[in-house]
């Protein structure tokens, strides 16, 4: 029957395209370079939605994703990389985002919003309350204070506060429900993988963008680094358990950790060493000892950390490179772990199909040659990227990429 | 927040440990296993909620 034919079609792609993409992951060579591109507004311009549809609207956001999937040749893709679904954050009236079609213009990314250093969302001196007990302060004191609808105990309640619960509890279930879904889909309909399950973030990270706010944090690590270093102690077994919760049982695809402001300029090298590190790199050694490999999404420039990073198990984590010399990178731990990314934004966005094709050879010849490397560009595309520039990498991939 | 804090320790996945809620209940005449794996199993959800809200939102 052709419906069984096509199944079986779209099954023995999904077969082939996952075992290319685990094999690179785990740094050996496939039969060609897997392509896993992380494109996240770009789905939108191509399926001809408007950035406030995709963020709003995640089925939207899913069957973008499934028709640049259907369309172009990839072997892995995230199943909704803007992620993050502005509906939800309105429902229960997240005070820290600026909304595509609200705040913005409807064709704009959504945005984060950092207080002024005075209306942190976690002020300086409530450390010890966050370190004593991470879960009963991110209730009782941070969500009242990052939601307007939110109402801290001891204030009088309100229907909204009782509304937030509802709605957001019961939203957030149906989105992440819809992951698994829309991972079916991926497969059924075009025998894509979905490339990672789980998301993980670095202590400092948490801190630095949800909590004390980046200056904030600067001014902590030198006035009352003791309690910075104390809350990154803290808050490592939760953020430790909440990946593992989320991670794939099949130990295939990697845990999704997205980092920002370990790199340099935001941190010096010494910096790093003393209040990024040692607890991100205790998480992953824990994750890795249960089998999970770490999508490490390097975002900006971390050669400076390279040291850091080699001290990793081989094979925890697949080092995405974003501005960072790839090259340097596969000379530094490409022995260690599998790279992906390293095709240049501005060229995605402003560079010709013949230059892209030129770059995605230069990569492929001084990367892959040996396996370990995935395809992909080197931060989440926007609506900057140009189709026909998308469309040249992943031909160039598979014209150089064949083993 | 100290009328809301809790008096067993908080470890990851929990928002109510059983054993603060336990003292609530009468003596249990069934099976108590049954009833903490669900109490701790639906207070896992709460906990998602609020650091998924931190991580993904």
């Amino acid at each position: 029957m052709p419906q069984e034919t096509t199944t079986s079609a779209m099954e023995k792609r999904y077969a082939e395209r996952l075992k290319r993409y685990v094999t690179a992951m785990r740094n050996e060579k496939p039969d060609m370079v897997p392509i896993r591109p992380f494109v996240a507004e770009f789905t939108a311009k191509y399926a001809g939605y408007t950035s406030q549809e995709v963020s709003y609207d995640y089925e939207k956001a899913f069957a973008a994703a499934r028709k640049c999937a259907a369309d172009f040749d990839w072997d892995a893709v995230v199943g909704n990389m803007v992620y993050g679904w502005m509906a939800l954050v309105k429902a229960i009236g997240l005070k820290y985002y600026a909304v595509p079609g609200i705040e913005i213009p409807p064709d704009a990314a959504f945005q984060y919003l950092e207080p002024p250093e005075d209306q942190a969302w976690m002020r300086e001196d409530e450390y010890d309350l966050l370190i004593e007990d991470p879960t009963g302060y991110l209730f009782n004191v941070w969500l009242p204070r990052v939601s307007a609808d939110v109402v801290a105990p001891g204030q009088p309640n309100t229907f909204r506060n009782n509304m937030s619960f509802l709605k957001g509890g019961m939203a957030m279930l149906g989105y992440f429900m819809g992951f698994g879904r829309q991972a079916e889909l991926l497969r059924k309909e075009s025998g894509t993988v979905s490339a990672i399950s789980g998301i993980l973030k670095a202590p400092f990270d948490i801190i630095a963008d949800k909590l004390r706010g980046y200056k904030g944090l600067c001014m902590d690590m030198y006035r009352q680094p003791k309690k910075v270093l104390a809350a990154c102690e803290a808050l490592m077994p939760h953020l430790t358990h909440v990946a593992l919760s989320g991670a794939d049982p099949t130990k295939n695809v990697p845990i999704g950790l997205w980092m920002h402001r370990g790199c340099v300029p935001f941190l010096s090298p010494p910096q790093f060493e003393r209040f990024y590190w040692p607890t991100l790199k205790q998480i992953i050694e824990t994750i890795w000892s249960k089998g999970h490999q770490i999508l490490f999404y390097a975002e900006g420039e971390w050669n400076p950390n390279l040291k850091y990073i080699a001290q990793l198990p081989d094979l925890s984590i697949i080092y995405h490179v974003d501005r960072g010399d790839i090259f340097e990178v596969h000379k530094t731990v490409g022995h260690k772990f599998c790279i992906s990314g390293g095709i240049p934004n501005d060229l995605l966005a402003f560079g010709t199909p013949e230059d892209v094709r030129a770059y995605c050879k230069k990569v492929i010849d001084g990367v892959a040659r040996d396996g370990g490397y995935i395809m992909d560009a080197s931060a989440i595309m926007q609506d900057d990227t140009k189709v026909e520039n998308l469309r040249a990498m992943t031909e160039a991939t598979r014209e150089y990429g064949v083993y | 927040m100290a009328e809301e804090k809790s008096e067993v320790k908080r470890p990851p996945g929990t928002c109510i440990p059983w054993e603060e809620k336990k003292q609530e209940f009468p003596p249990i005449q069934g099976d108590e296993e049954l009833v903490k794996r669900q109490w701790e199993e639906i207070d896992a959800l709460g906990y998602t909620y609020i650091w998924q809200i931190l991580l993904s939102f």
